[in-house]
């Protein structure tokens, strides 16, 4: 029998006393777990937040927002000039458009219901539903009609240079089947909303019509929102040539090389575009909505140091009762020819038995409950990005009527935190249980250095 | 000469002031032989066997053990002496009390550099030899009697060859006839083993049959026989 096995007999010599500290200290290190999975989920999804939307700028053309307003889309010379502005690593670029019945052969999926009559009270009917319409022509070709359409429901085409643009919660849009749109070419191909597709009964390779050319349906995609699904994606250049509208754009969105440099951006994208365009950041609101989260990842943090201290007050206390308790057998080992080193390792060992079954049990109760607790943190601390929340269609920055730009993406998935146990999770959890065995030994050490031998000559 | 102590003087500062437990004392004691010190309580005798067994370091003289001064030995190196050159048996047994007697003696095997493989069969060997039957030697403590506790404590001290034996009241706890047992043992081993003993005593009749006794008043030696 070593030493090493002498410490480990010892933590088991009263199993009582060892039994409740191993509850109290499995205790700590559940929470310890706990924390740090609360903590690093809450951060990778800031990291998320941050990393998706907070380095994009929208850029809208002066008095147009989704399918809103009036004015002139962006031109091809001003998309260049966001293209080719520093710290720009990307542009995604969009034109909407809406689609009557005499543009296409699909009937729409949405109703036109109260809202799109309020929308059209200004079209008057003539009974003919299949004049031109006034509102996708931009070029004022609506002058040469002789009179306005019906009130009917349309179909929202987008004409994009990212497909995914369009994903409501900002990553890739999804395809139920099919395969998406090289968004770069200006061939006839389009992706279909699931909700349209199954309203005209298409599936990937089926044909349409639309602006008068027979349109190759690539894939379905869905998004879960009922307005997009009834819309129409296609390669920008595609609509722009379809709709005679030559390098126009009515959304763009450029990401920037770096958080840091979006306000400096932001500033040289104004100074060359001046009031053509209208150029927000979702930097600051991201930080907003993002605060909540942060505050989750500092309680966490204290949470985690808490836990650490107090599960190695637990083993201190215990340590120093038994080094005080066993003075005398120490005294002994330390007479017969027992070093102090060997005398400590044995301690040591004995604590570090206790604080390693606890760390078994309190790292997989950890895991096991670290879900619910993150749930319940981020659920909690939700009252705040709420306010933030809300901000209705308008506000939004897509290129679609009524689609969520980057701001309201971000906010949408804020409360979905997924929990993750990661190897790193995992060893920072045993290194903070040799911590609490370690820092819970140290005071013991001492004591044990500090009995004289000489002391078992003592008579009781 | 196995062991010789020259003017031995050991001073603690209490909150009185200064107390000399030992006032320069000197003796000595040749191999083999089975010396006593006896003495009132506070006469000096626990302070005298500390310092024998390098438990303690003195405030002045020198502790001759195989011409090695342990008096002037490092911590370090008195830890190692205490592990080969001294077996202590103590009035309380102290045995470790979550060890079976054979785990007692090989842990005493182990701190005298033992290997692992060779311990449990000088254990058994040594427990056999004070008089501990197999079955009691696989007993904790708690399970022996005094007198078979104090019969593990000798086979301790015995592990690993020492010069000297040290025991402090080693009969203290023991009833008569027991404690008669026990004297008869470690008499027999300092004649077999041809090792030094030493035993602070409070029994006379004890002290009378050893082959030399010494006693202590106020931290000197007074008498002297043998």
């Amino acid at each position: 029998m070593n030493v090493v096995s002498r410490g480990i007999r010892n933590a088991l010599r009263s199993p009582l006393r060892s039994g409740a500290i191993v509850i109290m200290l499995a205790i700590s290190i559940t929470l310890i777990v706990a924390m740090l999975v609360a903590r690093s989920s809450v951060n990778a999804k800031i990291e998320e937040v941050k990393g998706s939307t907070a380095n994009q700028i929208t850029i809208n053309p002066a008095g147009i927002r989704g399918g809103f307003g009036g004015g002139d889309p962006l031109t091809a010379e001003q998309v260049t000039t966001v293209t080719s502005t520093a710290h720009i690593g990307s542009v995604a670029s969009t034109l909407t458009d809406q689609a009557g019945t005499d543009d296409t052969n699909l009937t729409p999926s949405l109703e036109l219901g109260s809202f799109g009559q309020r929308m059209q009270r200004f079209e008057t009917s003539t009974g003919d539903s299949n004049g031109p319409t006034d509102v996708i022509q931009g070029d004022g070709s609506s002058d040469s009609a002789p009179a306005r359409p019906a009130r009917t429901p349309r179909t929202t085409i987008t004409g994009t240079t990212d497909a995914n643009s369009i994903a409501s919660d900002g990553s890739t849009l999804t395809l139920t089947s099919g395969a998406t749109v090289d968004s770069t070419s200006s061939d006839l191909v389009a992706l279909v909303g699931k909700t349209l597709a199954e309203k005209n009964s298409l599936s990937v390779g089926s044909t349409f019509t639309l602006y008068g050319k027979t349109f190759t349906v690539n894939g379905i995609y869905e998004t879960g929102n009922t307005f997009q699904d009834s819309g129409i994606v296609v390669p920008l250049a595609t609509l722009q040539t379809a709709t005679e509208q030559p390098g126009a754009v009515t959304s763009a969105v450029a990401t920037v090389d770096s958080s840091e440099n979006v306000t400096a951006t932001v500033s040289a994208l104004k100074t060359a575009l001046g009031d053509k365009a209208d150029i927000t950041s979702s930097a600051e609101q991201a930080e907003t909505s993002v605060a909540s989260l942060r505050s989750i990842s500092s309680l966490a943090t204290t949470g985690v140091v808490g836990a650490t201290i107090a599960g190695a007050v637990i083993v201190l206390l215990t340590m120093t009762m038994i080094v005080r308790e066993r003075r005398r057998e120490i005294g002994v080992i330390k007479a017969i020819g027992g070093t102090t080193s060997k005398v400590i390792t044995q301690f040591v060992t004995e604590a570090l038995t206790l604080t390693l079954v606890s760390g078994v049990i309190g790292i997989a109760l950890g895991i096991f409950v670290s879900g619910s607790i993150t749930d319940g943190l981020v659920t909690s601390a939700s009252a705040a990005p709420k306010t933030t929340q809300g901000q209705g269609p308008m506000a939004s920055a897509g290129g679609m009527r009524g689609t969520g730009g980057p701001t309201q993406r971000f906010n949408q998935g804020l409360q979905q935190v997924t929990s993750t146990v990661t190897p790193q999770i995992f060893m920072g959890a045993a290194g903070i249980t040799l911590l609490i065995a370690i820092l819970g030994s140290a005071l013991p050490a001492y004591l044990i250095a500090r009995v004289r031998p000489a002391e078992v000559l003592r008579t009781e | 000469m196995s062991l010789e102590v020259k003017d031995l003087t050991k001073t603690y500062n209490a909150s009185h002031g200064k107390v000399t437990a030992l006032d320069s004392v000197s003796f000595s004691v040749s191999t083999g032989e089975f010396a006593s010190i006896i003495g009132k309580s506070g006469s000096g005798k626990s302070t005298l066997l500390s310092l024998l067994g390098a438990l303690d370091t003195p405030t002045k003289g020198e502790i001759h053990v195989d011409d090695i001064n342990i008096a002037r030995l490092s911590p370090h190196k008195q830890t190692a002496y205490r592990a080969k050159k001294i077996g202590f048996v103590f009035q309380q047994y102290n045995l470790i009390p979550n060890l079976s007697a054979l785990e007692n003696v090989m842990l005493a095997l182990e701190f005298g550099g033992m290997r692992a493989s060779e311990r449990k069969e000088r254990a058994r060997e040594l427990l056999t030899a004070v008089g501990l039957e197999p079955d009691q030697q696989l007993r904790k403590p708690a399970k022996l009697s005094g007198g078979q506790q104090q019969r593990v404590s000798i086979a301790r001290a015995l592990a690993n060859k020492p010069a000297v034996i040290l025991a402090d009241e080693p009969t203290g706890n023991l009833d008569s006839e027991t404690g008669k047992k026990i004297f008869d043992l470690l008499h027999d081993l300092s004649r077999t083993e041809k090792t030094t003993i030493i035993a602070v005593t409070h029994d006379l009749d004890i002290a009378g049959k050893t082959d030399r006794t010494y006693m202590l008043k106020d931290g000197k030696i007074t008498t002297k026989r043998g």
